[in-house]
């Protein structure tokens, strides 16, 4: 195409973008809008890859990347943070009437006979300056009670799991929409030119009681490039990022500058802007393809930071090193992380099982914090810790004063954030004698979710996109507000 | 329940639909000054946007108690003020607030983010002026035919060429017949054309060579797979229940029924019909009921603890909305919790269209079984016909039965003078040694001693065993036995004198061992209820010093004729003892026996004789006593005794019996191996159905009856013995009046072919949808298509042939300026291909795509860990196990979808998941997908086999086969600058493989399919890469 024909179509497309919007995958964007309404990405010379929209983030974000930590399958906080002594009395007495009030509760123990009160077995103790109460089971985590935000009340609307999940992760009960990290991709795009801007892990665990569902990670409505990409443990790292086998990267570079030169022929010949987009995404995945082994490759991290996140950190698919590729991910510009861990839907022989997961997730996580504080990383990153829903204060199934299990419960829950934008050392939000009903402070999971929005620079309320003839919000159709007061 | 329901569905993009729309007014349709501003182009969108919110139908959002969406509302006086006066803007409040400055005044207020451009307001202070008519939603009305603007062409040209002359532009020329035979094959069977094809098209010289290709392309099976993919999308179609577990479901026959419906061109009408209420058609075939699964392939759970009435109403709510939004591009689901804010249904006119849904059969827990009831089973391809020719053979070997029952020459043993001798049958057990089986103890193990060593009643060998003070026995299992008539079991025991048992037992295992004799104290071994069958005593301890016969009759231990006897049990309490020669002894007196003597089997009471006859017999002769048989009655009675009872006769009838038998199991074989797919029915009694408040499962409020949106046309009247059905809502959206079906139908295919329908919204017809690019056109398309009697390939083919569709799809920079998503189309339509096609595109242009049709869904490739780390551990889709052979080469249609972790290339692509409806995919354009198309073994495999058919039957020189490799991927010949392209990067990777062996044998073995071991592994290599470039080539990877 001759210079004079090439920079009038690109006058007239930049025109056509600045009224109406995005139009086109990443870079004929990013080149066309520079530095105009970009807050959140710097250009570069091959463009930004994963540009944000247009008057996006809405103010100065406190956070800039995302971890999300999900405890899958719904952790017990009677047994880990929500300490309740006074069931204690209460060991093999029914719940009080008064506590249930007629709730609903699962088919599973609807039709026990009993409800009897299973206090937790473990001990708990107010740890660091800030008295966060946690339980022996994550004994590392107390290390770092004064640099998160305890939230005691976080409640749901959904009592099984996979429309629990489902919520968690997309704001509504039923699949199709986007979620949280594709909501984030979409509207901030990501300053890493050679990784996508949403990654998730999926550690493996010995029983995967519960299952996940891609639609955790996925985009729904919005456009699939927006769907968090796999980073994984078996097989290619990211799905098809080797070569076939007897192919080097030189191969791939010789192939690849062939395919530019035609391809840009095929421009000419079409004119279609989506052709460069093309031209640049195969460039991007070229770069992917040494990106993610280098990412991917621990070699380089010194003993210590190793040692710190635990034995299994060169384990592949462990909890383990999947926080340590979180923080090298944060590291490298992407956006969100996520990181999917299951089994903990203890209906039975919780206080074996459940030590399991917090062995796996313990230490980890907390040299996940310690490791982005000692970088200065955590003060732009926003680090949440949390499962679907809760777990029931009445026992189902047999009940000793050693062995219990607990049924869902979605009425609360506790979660913890960190990091960019949250207050560090504070407990949010009251429960019962029971941990059955939350008695201070609620927080539903849409003022979780406008609040982590918040912290990266988003009014949820101004963050929609029209499908199936409503404006759609991560937060639901309410109006819901941040939680104020854990805000730095 | 929160706002959740609102979003079963489509995935589209749809963030600058608005903005886009305004561009359009704005460049096209701005209201210039003395141009009559009309409501439903101008005016709606910007209410609708901006304050239907709050002013809207939606009661419980309203404020100030005002509404803005009618017109009686908006001009109506409240408190001496009118929030509209036509044509006085100073007595117009809504004027007042628009244009005030106070933020507490300002409308839209200033905390609701929305803000009217100055635009906006201009066009809203003309229409005020103007007099601020209203009009009803253009979709809501129904079309009238309009005249075509121009004739002799294409109406569709007439109507598209009419609004470029108005925007000063000028269709494009019509593309070059390569790339148009590309387009059109990618267009309607989802697969490239070969060379072979290009050519036949470039040498159809006549001017109805498009018509030609059309036609002949609409005959292939292919047509009918490409076309059905696009509906599996809105019918949510996939292999797995979808949620929690996702386990397998049998749905694959709706599929299959799918692609079929478009082949034969089943019209759209019909197709309608079957897929909602197949089950309710009178005398409905097999296709419809397999259609109706339409309503059943929405996703469902089997999670334990899940509450059933909150699923039986979400599954309602899904269907319901599907149907609104697939038949009428409607979002009801909003209408869930509120009444729609935006169109006019209420909450009440939701419930009311759900309670047609709502009394449907299937459980709320699908039980994560693979044949969720209400199933169908139906047979595979040429099953019905082997069915037949089985019951043709059956047939025959039953009259040759009968000719053999005519020869047997019967004598009554009862009638014979003198009777003939009973007659006495032992069977053996057990002697010297159990038979094959599994044998146990209690106490130390088996021990058979010989005469040497002590006592032994028969043969060589008896059982010793030794129990102090406490039970001891040997146990066989494993057998199998049968209990004969009169039988009488018998068993040798020989009791130490020195130390004799205490208590001996037999016990048998028919199923479970609950069948014991005991004698002696039997209290000491204890085990059963004493006095029923689990312990009949039988008498005092045996003799002790010699060998003593221990009999008792079958039936005193409960055990009938024909009982199989898995196991038996010899056991003792305390005390030494032997066993030997164990069985059973029946008597046959044939003069007696019903099974010899008909006389006999005619003195049996009826109950038993009843029986024995075939359900034909049976219903005959019951109650009827044998004196009240005719002779011919008794003749074929006795000759059917003769066929099936008599043992006399087995000889001679056995092989008849076994051939018989058989074939019986052939046909039985078949009916088992039919396949199931789940289909629509109603519950015998209808449930009852509320309007549920908030979209609450637990919640109901007023109680509604069927019915369908007050806006829309109404049913016909009710008939006087049956409520409203799901037949009377499907013949109701097909009728040919309603505003919608034909619109939706339409707009979707146009969308299919031009990526982009007449509405851009295709989903949503509804006020906050899109206004058409081309009302016109889109009304002439949709009463032509209903006048066309619902015909899908007359309509296909009206769109195919217009100039529209077939002109070059070059975007110049001044057609990119005006129209950058080409919604007026002056010039043709291009679009990356769909996940499917770019697959089934290589496996074709690899040589190997496999045609089978049909079946249950296979598993091609995919990377390890796909479906593993997601899956329940008890999921039986939780382990991908990889097909083989063929499995890897269908067409995509034919790949097993897993909801919860759908195939990568799929997903990538932007494929639906199919949890939900889609109207629309995107066409996304991402890293991910040049990793998988570079690198992914199908596309690796398929550049491999390409290479080979390149150096097979590209010809001898590198030119050659360059150019047949372009040809064949592009369907168009290459420039030179290309082929120089091509020609270097050969030279290079030659190079690169030539002392590279090993490399280039890996690259090669890639993929199941074995690589040509006449072609040298380095030059294959080298070629192998050239095909992975054309494949990735952007041209390869566009409909152009």
């Amino acid at each position: 195409m001759d210079p004079a024909t090439e920079y009038h179509q690109f006058q007239s497309r930049r025109r056509f973008f600045q009224g109406a919007g995005l139009k086109v995958g990443g870079i004929a964007l990013a080149q066309l809008l520079g530095k105009e309404n970009h807050a959140a990405a710097k250009p570069t010379p091959d463009g930004d890859i994963h540009p944000a929209l247009p008057g996006l983030p809405h103010f100065a974000p406190k956070a800039k990347n995302l971890i999300y930590l999900h405890m899958n399958g719904a952790p017990a906080q009677q047994d880990l943070f929500d300490y309740k002594p006074q069931m204690e009395k209460f060991f093999d007495k029914e719940l009080p009437d008064s506590v249930r009030n007629g709730q609903r509760i699962t088919t599973m123990t609807s039709r026990q006979k009993r409800f009897p009160v299973a206090p937790s077995k473990f001990a708990f103790e107010r740890c660091g300056k800030s008295g966060i109460l946690m339980s022996e089971l994550v004994p590392h985590m107390k290390g770092i009670a004064d640099d998160i935000t305890m939230i005691k009340s976080v409640h749901t609307e959904a009592i099984n799991h996979d429309p629990a999940c489902t919520f968690v992760m997309t704001g509504s009960e039923v699949p199709g929409k986007p979620s949280l990290g594709s909501w984030l991709s979409y509207g901030l795009g990501s300053e890493s030119q050679n990784l996508p801007a949403f990654v998730v892990l999926t550690p493996t665990v010995k029983n995967p009681s519960q299952a996940l569902f891609t639609r955790m990670w996925t985009s729904g409505f919005l456009p699939s490039k927006f769907d968090g990409v796999k980073l994984r443990s078996a097989g290619d790292p990211v799905l098809y990022v080797k070569n076939p086998p007897g192919v080097l990267p030189a191969d791939r570079r010789v192939m690849l500058n062939a395919l530019g030169k035609l391809n840009q022929k095929s421009f000419e010949r079409f004119g279609d802007p989506e052709t460069q987009t093309r031209i640049a995404q195969y460039e991007m995945a070229f770069r992917m393809q040494t990106s993610v082994p280098e990412l991917t490759d621990l070699s380089k991290e010194s003993k210590e930071t190793l040692e710190m996140y635990g034995p299994n950190v060169e384990k592949p698919g462990s909890f383990a090193q999947s926080a340590i590729l979180t923080r090298r991910l944060i590291e490298r510009g992407v956006r969100v992380v996520q990181i999917l861990h299951r089994g903990r839907d203890q209906h039975s022989n919780l206080p074996k099982d459940i030590k399991n997961q917090c062995l796996d997730v313990d230490q980890p996580t907390t040299a996940l914090i310690k490791d982005l504080k000692q970088r200065g990383m955590l003060k732009d990153s926003l680090v949440i810790f949390g499962g679907e829903f809760g777990r029931t204060a009445y026992c189902q199934g047999k009940l000793t004063r050693e062995n219990y299990g607990r049924d869902h419960h979605p009425r609360n829950f506790c979660m913890w954030m960190a990091g960019g934008g949250i207050r560090a050392g504070m407990t949010y939000g009251e429960t019962d004698d029971f941990s059955y009903n939350v008695t201070a402070d609620p927080v539903h999971l849409n003022e979780l979710n406008a609040t982590i929005l918040h912290c990266m620079g988003i009014d949820n309320h101004r963050f929609s996109v029209p499908f199936q003839g409503l404006q759609q919000r991560l937060t639901g159709v309410e109006n819901a507000y941040p939680v104020k007061r854990i805000l730095a | 329940m929160y706002h959740s329901i609102c979003f079963f569905r489509s995935r589209f993009i749809a963030h600058k639909c608005r903005l886009f729309f305004l561009l359009l007014i704005t460049c096209s349709w701005s209201a210039s000054s003395g141009e009559t501003i009309r409501f439903n182009r101008d005016i709606r969108p910007i209410l609708s946007e901006n304050c239907f919110a709050c002013h809207g139908q939606d009661t419980k959002k309203r404020k100030a108690k005002l509404r803005l969406d009618q017109r009686e509302a908006a001009v109506a006086e409240h408190d001496g003020i009118r929030a509209i006066m036509p044509g006085n803007l100073e007595e117009s409040e809504a004027w007042a607030r628009i244009i005030s400055e106070d933020r507490d005044e300002v409308m839209p207020p200033s905390d609701s983010h929305k803000k009217l451009s100055d635009k906006q307001k201009e066009t809203l202070r003309k229409w005020i002026l103007q007099g601020a008519e209203y009009e009803k939603h253009w979709s809501f009305i129904s079309p009238v035919k309009p005249a075509v603007p121009q004739s002799g062409i294409n109406p569709i040209d007439a109507f598209l060429q009419e609004r470029l002359a108005a925007e000063n532009l000028k269709p494009s020329r019509i593309a070059e017949p390569a790339t148009l035979v590309r387009r059109i094959h990618l267009d309607l069977t989802g697969l490239p054309p070969s060379p072979k094809d290009v050519d036949a098209f470039l040498s159809d010289k006549s001017s109805k060579a498009v018509e030609n290709l059309i036609a002949k392309l609409m005959k292939k099976p292919a047509y009918g797979e490409h076309m059905a993919r696009y509906w599996l999308d809105l019918a949510r179609y996939a292999d797995t229940h979808g949620l929690h577990l996702d386990n397998e479901r049998s749905m694959w026959p709706y599929r299959d029924w799918v692609v079929r419906a478009f082949n034969q061109n089943i019209k759209f009408d019909e197709f309608t019909r079957w897929q909602l209420a197949g089950d309710l058609l009178p005398k409905a075939t097999m296709d419809q009921k397999i259609a109706s699964g339409f309503n059943r392939c929405n996703v469902t759970t089997g999670e334990g603890g899940s509450i059933n009435e909150e699923w039986i109403y979400r599954y309602a709510v899904e269907r319901t909305s599907t149907v609104a939004e697939v038949w009428m591009g409607l979002t009801a689901g909003c209408a869930v919790c509120h009444d729609h804010k935006f169109d006019p249904i209420s909450t009440k006119e939701y419930y009311s269209m759900y309670s047609f849904f709502h009394s449907a059969a299937d459980p709320a827990m699908d039980g994560n079984k693979i044949d969720t009831p209400p199933v169908l089973r139906v047979p595979k391809e040429g099953a019905l016909q082997l069915q037949a020719e089985l019951d043709l053979k059956i047939a025959r070997v039953d009259k040759l039965i009968v000719a053999a029952v005519e020869k047997i020459k019967y004598l009554d043993p009862a009638e014979i003078k003198p009777a003939p001798k009973p007659a006495i049958k032992e069977t053996i057990w057990f002697e010297d040694g159990f038979p094959q089986g599994k044998i146990e103890a209690t106490g130390p193990p088996l021990k058979l001693i010989t005469k040497e060593e002590g006592p032994v009643f028969s043969g060589n060998l008896a059982i010793r065993r030794i129990a102090n003070n406490a039970t001891g026995q040997d146990v066989y299992s494993g057998g199998k036995f049968t209990v004969p008539k009169n039988g009488t079991f018998f068993a040798y025991c020989y009791l130490d004198p020195a130390n004799p048992p205490e208590a001996v037992m037999v016990q048998f295992n028919v199923g479970g061992w609950n069948h014991r004799a005991v004698w002696g104290a039997h209290d000491k071994i204890g085990w059963g209820k004493v006095n029923t069958f689990e312990r009949v005593v039988m008498g005092p301890i045996p003799e002790k010093g010699k060998w003593v016969r221990l009999e008792f009759a079958a039936d005193k231990l409960g055990l009938k004729p024909g009982t199989t006897v898995t196991g038996y049990a010899l056991t003792q309490f305390s005390g030494t003892m032997g066993w030997d020669h164990f069985g059973i002894s029946s008597t046959t007196d044939p003069a007696k026996d019903p099974d010899y003597s008909w006389q006999a089997w005619k003195k049996q009471p009826e109950t038993a004789r009843h029986l024995e006859l075939n359900p034909e017999l049976q219903k005959r002769f019951k109650g009827k006593a044998p004196e009240k048989w005719t002779a011919q009655e008794e003749s074929e009675l006795q000759k059917y005794w003769l066929g099936q009872k008599y043992l006399g006769a087995r000889k001679q009838l056995e092989p008849l019996k076994a051939e018989k038998a058989e074939l019986v199991k052939k046909k039985a074989a078949i009916e088992k191996d039919t396949a199931i797919t789940f289909i629509m029915a109603d519950l015998p009694k209808a449930r009852e159905s509320f309007v549920m408040i908030r979209g609450e499962y637990n919640n109901p409020g007023e109680k509604v009856s069927r019915d369908v949106p007050g806006f829309l046309p109404a049913l016909p009247p009710k008939p006087e013995n049956r409520d409203y059905n799901r037949l009377d809502l499907a013949n109701w959206l097909v009728d040919g009046r309603h505003p919608l079906t034909a619109r939706v139908a339409v707009n979707r295919f146009w969308q299919q072919f031009f990526g982009t329908g007449l509405v851009k919204t295709s989903a949503d017809f509804g006020t906050q949808g899109q206004l058409p690019s081309h009302p016109e056109l889109l009304d002439w398309l949709a009463t032509q298509f209903v006048e066309d009697g619902w015909d899908v390939q007359r309509l296909v083919k009206r769109i195919l042939t217009s100039h529209a569709y077939r002109q070059v799809s070059k975007a110049t920079p001044a057609l990119l300026e005006k129209d950058p998503d080409n919604r007026l189309l002056a010039r043709g339509p291009r679009h990356r291909l769909d996940a499917e096609v770019l697959r089934d595109q290589a496996l074709s242009l690899g040589g190997l795509l496999v045609a089978k049709r049909g079946g249950r869904g296979v598993r091609p490739y995919q990377p390890p860990n796909i479906w593993e780390p997601v899956g329940f551990a008890s999921s039986n889709t939780r382990n991908y196990k990889r097909g083989k052979g063929e499995d890897l080469y269908r067409r995509s249609i034919y790949t097993f979808l897993k909801r919860t972790a759908p195939p990568p290339f799929m997903a990538t692509f932007d494929g639906p998941n199919r949890e939900q409806s889609c109207s629309v995919r995107g066409r996304s354009n991402t890293p991910m997908q040049a990793l998988q198309l570079m690198n992914d073994i199908q596309h690796v495999e398929a550049a491999r086999n390409l290479a080979q058919r390149i150096i097979k039957e590209g010809g001898a020189k590198d030119e050659e086969r360059i150019c047949w490799a372009w040809r064949t991927t592009t369907s168009r010949h290459p420039e030179p600058a290309e082929i120089r392209i091509m020609l270097d990067l050969l030279t290079e990777h030659r190079q690169r493989f030539r002392d590279d062996l090993e490399a280039s044998q890996k690259l090669i073995s890639y993929g199941e399919s074995v690589a040509d071991k006449k072609i040298m592994p380095q030059e294959l290599a080298s070629w192998t890469l050239v095909a992975n470039l054309l494949l990735n080539l952007d041209e390869v990877v566009n409909k152009n």
